[in-house]
C-alpha cells in the first residue's frame, strides 16, 4: 500500500517528507507550494476549492510513487472518500456570497458537494470507476477497510482511500491499493484498520 | 453460492403523501406536488417547487428521515432496526444545513441512533444526485459479502434557501413545473421528500412481498464537474455494468425509471446514452414532475415508486412530458401503462460527474 498524508505542517509520501509548510501563510498558500511540486502543468487546479484541491494534490503525489496506478484500467479504479466536514468550507463561502456579498455565487455553489473533489480526479486522470464520498463524525478507518476490500471484490483493480479535511488546514490521508494486496485478505487487509489508525495519528 | 439481496418495504413522505402507497396514489393519478410558492426564492421570486407544510425548516431533515424509517420499518420487520445485524444508511447531499452549516448530518444521525436503538453507526453518503442510488448498490454489496443480514437505506433533503439560490444562480430552475425530456423543458423544479428501503438477505423478513435486487454499478464521467458529459459516457458504462452484474439480458428490461431532471443538457445526455446502449425503444419515466428533483432522496424514492409500479402493475406517465425532445427519441410514457417485463432498470446522474443504475426483478 502507498500512501500520502497532507498537514499543516508538511506533505510526507509512504513515510517521506517530501514538502515542508513552513512559512506558508495559510491552506490555499500551502497547496499552491505542494502543486508547484508535484504537478504544475493543471490549470485547472487553480479553480478548484480547498477540499478538491487537497484530494487531487493527494492522488498526484501517489501516482508518483505507485507506478502501478498510472497504467491501471479506466473503469477499475475505485474513489472511497470520506471526512467530518463534508463540503462546509465551501458551503460558507457560498453561503457568505448571497448573505454578505447579496449575489449567489455559481463558481462557488458547483463545488458545494463533497464528491465534486472526486470529479476532479476522474477528469485528471480519465478515470469511469465507482466513487463514492461519506461523512463521519471523525477519523472511521474501518469504513475504509470494509468498503476497499468490497470494491476489490466487484471488479475494482484499484481502490484509492482518501480521509480529507481543510477547514483547519489540510488534514489528508490518501492510500492507494491494488486487487494483489487483497487477495491476502486474513494479513494485509486484517492490519489495515490498525495501519491507518497508525499513519493518521502520527 | 452467492447471497440473494432481497428489496422492499418502500417509504416515501413527501407533499403527495406519508405513505409509498398513497404517494402513489396520487402518482398514478396525475397529480403532482409541485406548486408556485410565492417569494420563496432569491430576491423573493416566486418558483415552484414542491414543498412539504406543516413542519419547520431546520426540523425537516430529521423528521422526514424518521418518518421514512419508520413507514418502512412497519412494513418490515420493526424489531430488526435495533438488530446487530443491521446497517442503517442515510443519503443526503445537504441534510440539515438550514440548521448547522459547518455540521449538517451528525446531530441527525446521533439522534436517529438513539431513536431506533441503532447498533451500528450509521453511514451517511453524499455523493450528489446520485447518493440513493450509490446508497442502494452500497447496502447489497455489504449484503453479498455478509457483513450484515439486513440494510435500511434511507434519504432525504429539503428545499433550503442555500440550494434554491443555488440552483436560481445557475440558471437551471424552470419558470414552470418541470418538464423533463419534452421539446420545451426550462430546467428543474426542486422538491423535498424522504424516503426508505430494506434490502435483506432474508426474504421472510418483510412483512410483504420483497423484489429481486439483480445488480448495479457506478461510473464517473470523467469529462465536468457541474455539466453532464455530452456522449453519456459515465451513464453508458454504469448501465452496461449494471446489466452485466445483473446476469441479464438487456431486452428483458421492461422499464426504465430515468433520472430525467428537465434540464436541456442533463435529458440530452440520458437520451444519447440510452440510444448507445440500444434501451431507446423501452418504456420510459421521469418523476420528478411529480415529486420535483430531490436530490439525496430521489434515488431512494424513485426506486420506492418503481417497486410500487410494478407491485401494482401500472407505469405512471412521464409527467410535463409532450413531444420528443431529445436527439434520440425515447419511448417516453404520456399515460400509465402496463410493464411488459418484471425487471426495471433505475438510474441517477449528478454533480460531480457521477452516474449510478441499479436493476430489481419483481419475484
Amino acid at each position: 500500500m502507498h500512501y500520502c498524508r497532507i498537514t499543516n505542517e508538511d506533505a510526507v509520501l509512504d513515510g517521506e517528507k517530501l514538502l515542508s509548510f513552513e512559512g506558508a501563510a495559510d491552506t490555499g498558500e500551502k497547496l499552491l507550494a505542494l502543486y508547484r511540486y508535484v504537478a504544475p502543468d493543471y490549470p485547472k487546479f487553480y479553480k478548484m476549492d480547498l477540499l478538491s484541491k487537497t484530494s487531487f494534490l493527494g492522488v498526484e503525489l501517489l501516482k508518483s510513487s505507485c507506478s502501478g496506478l498510472a497504467s491501471a484500467p479506466e473503469d477499475a479504479v475505485a474513489l472511497l472518500f470520506a471526512n467530518s466536514e463534508s463540503s462546509a468550507d465551501t458551503d460558507i463561502r457560498f453561503r457568505d456570497s448571497y448573505e454578505i456579498e447579496r449575489l449567489p455565487g455559481p463558481s462557488l455553489f458547483v463545488y458545494t458537494l463533497p464528491n465534486i473533489a472526486l470529479g476532479e480526479i476522474s477528469i485528471r486522470n480519465k478515470w469511469y470507476g465507482e466513487h463514492m464520498f461519506a461523512v463521519f463524525p471523525n477519523f472511521a478507518p474501518a469504513y475504509f477497510v470494509d468498503h476497499s476490500a468490497l470494491l476489490l471484490d466487484d471488479g475494482a483493480e484499484w481502490v484509492i482511500g482518501g480521509w480529507v479535511n481543510v477547514r483547519n488546514g489540510p488534514d489528508a490521508l490518501i492510500f492507494a491499493m491494488d486487487k494483489g494486496e487483497n487477495r491476502s485478505r486474513d494479513g494485509f487487509m486484517s492490519r489495515l484498520e490498525d495501519s491507518l489508525e497508525e499513519l493518521y495519528r502520527d | 453460492m452467492g447471497v440473494s439481496v432481497y428489496i422492499g418495504a418502500e417509504a416515501i413522505v413527501s407533499p403527495l403523501g406519508q405513505t409509498a402507497a398513497s404517494n402513489m396514489d396520487q402518482v398514478l393519478s396525475g397529480h403532482s406536488g409541485i406548486t408556485l410558492q410565492e417569494r420563496i426564492g432569491w430576491k423573493e421570486s416566486d418558483v415552484y417547487a414542491a414543498i412539504l407544510q406543516g413542519m419547520s425548516g431546520k426540523e425537516k431533515f430529521e423528521q422526514l428521515l424518521e418518518q421514512s424509517l419508520g413507514a418502512a420499518a412497519e412494513q418490515w420487520d420493526p424489531s430488526l432496526l435495533s438488530s446487530e445485524d443491521t446497517l442503517l444508511i442515510i443519503s443526503s447531499t445537504k441534510g440539515g444545513i438550514a440548521g448547522d452549516i459547518t455540521n449538517p448530518f451528525q446531530p441527525v444521525v446521533s439522534r436517529l441512533e438513539t431513536r431506533f436503538s441503532l447498533r451500528h453507526r450509521p453511514l451517511v453518503i453524499s455523493n450528489a444526485c446520485i447518493s440513493g442510488v450509490v446508497a442502494v448498490n452500497t447496502a447489497a454489496r455489504l449484503l453479498k459479502a455478509g457483513l450484515y443480514k439486513h440494510v435500511v437505506v434511507a434519504g432525504s433533503d429539503v428545499v433550503s434557501d442555500f440550494v434554491l439560490y443555488g440552483f436560481q444562480s445557475l440558471y437551471a430552475v424552470s419558470d414552470e413545473p418541470c418538464r423533463p425530456f419534452d421539446r420545451d423543458r426550462k430546467g428543474v423544479s426542486l422538491g423535498e421528500a424522504g424516503g426508505a428501503l430494506v434490502l435483506s438477505a432474508e426474504r421472510s423478513s418483510f412483512a410483504g412481498e420483497p423484489f429481486l435486487y439483480l445488480g448495479g454499478a457506478g461510473a464517473n464521467d470523467a469529462n465536468h464537474i457541474s455539466g453532464p458529459s455530452r456522449t453519456g459516457e459515465g451513464l453508458v458504462r454504469a448501465v452496461s455494468k449494471a446489466i452485466g452484474k445483473a446476469g441479464i439480458d438487456s431486452r428483458e428490461i421492461g422499464f426504465i425509471n430515468a433520472h430525467g431532471t428537465g434540464t436541456n443538457f442533463n435529458d440530452e445526455m440520458e437520451s444519447i446514452a440510452f440510444g448507445r446502449l440500444g434501451l431507446e425503444h423501452i418504456p420510459l419515466n421521469s418523476l420528478k414532475g411529480y415529486w420535483g428533483h430531490t436530490l439525496g432522496a430521489a434515488g431512494i424514492i424513485e426506486t420506492a415508486a418503481c417497486l410500487q409500479m410494478m407491485r401494482r402493475g401500472s407505469l405512471a406517465a412521464s409527467l410535463g412530458y409532450r413531444s420528443q425532445g431529445t436527439s434520440v427519441p425515447l419511448n417516453v410514457l404520456t399515460g400509465n401503462e402496463a410493464p411488459e417485463t418484471d425487471i426495471f432498470l433505475k438510474t441517477a446522474s449528478g454533480f460531480g460527474g457521477g452516474n449510478a443504475a441499479l436493476i430489481v426483478k419483481k419475484i
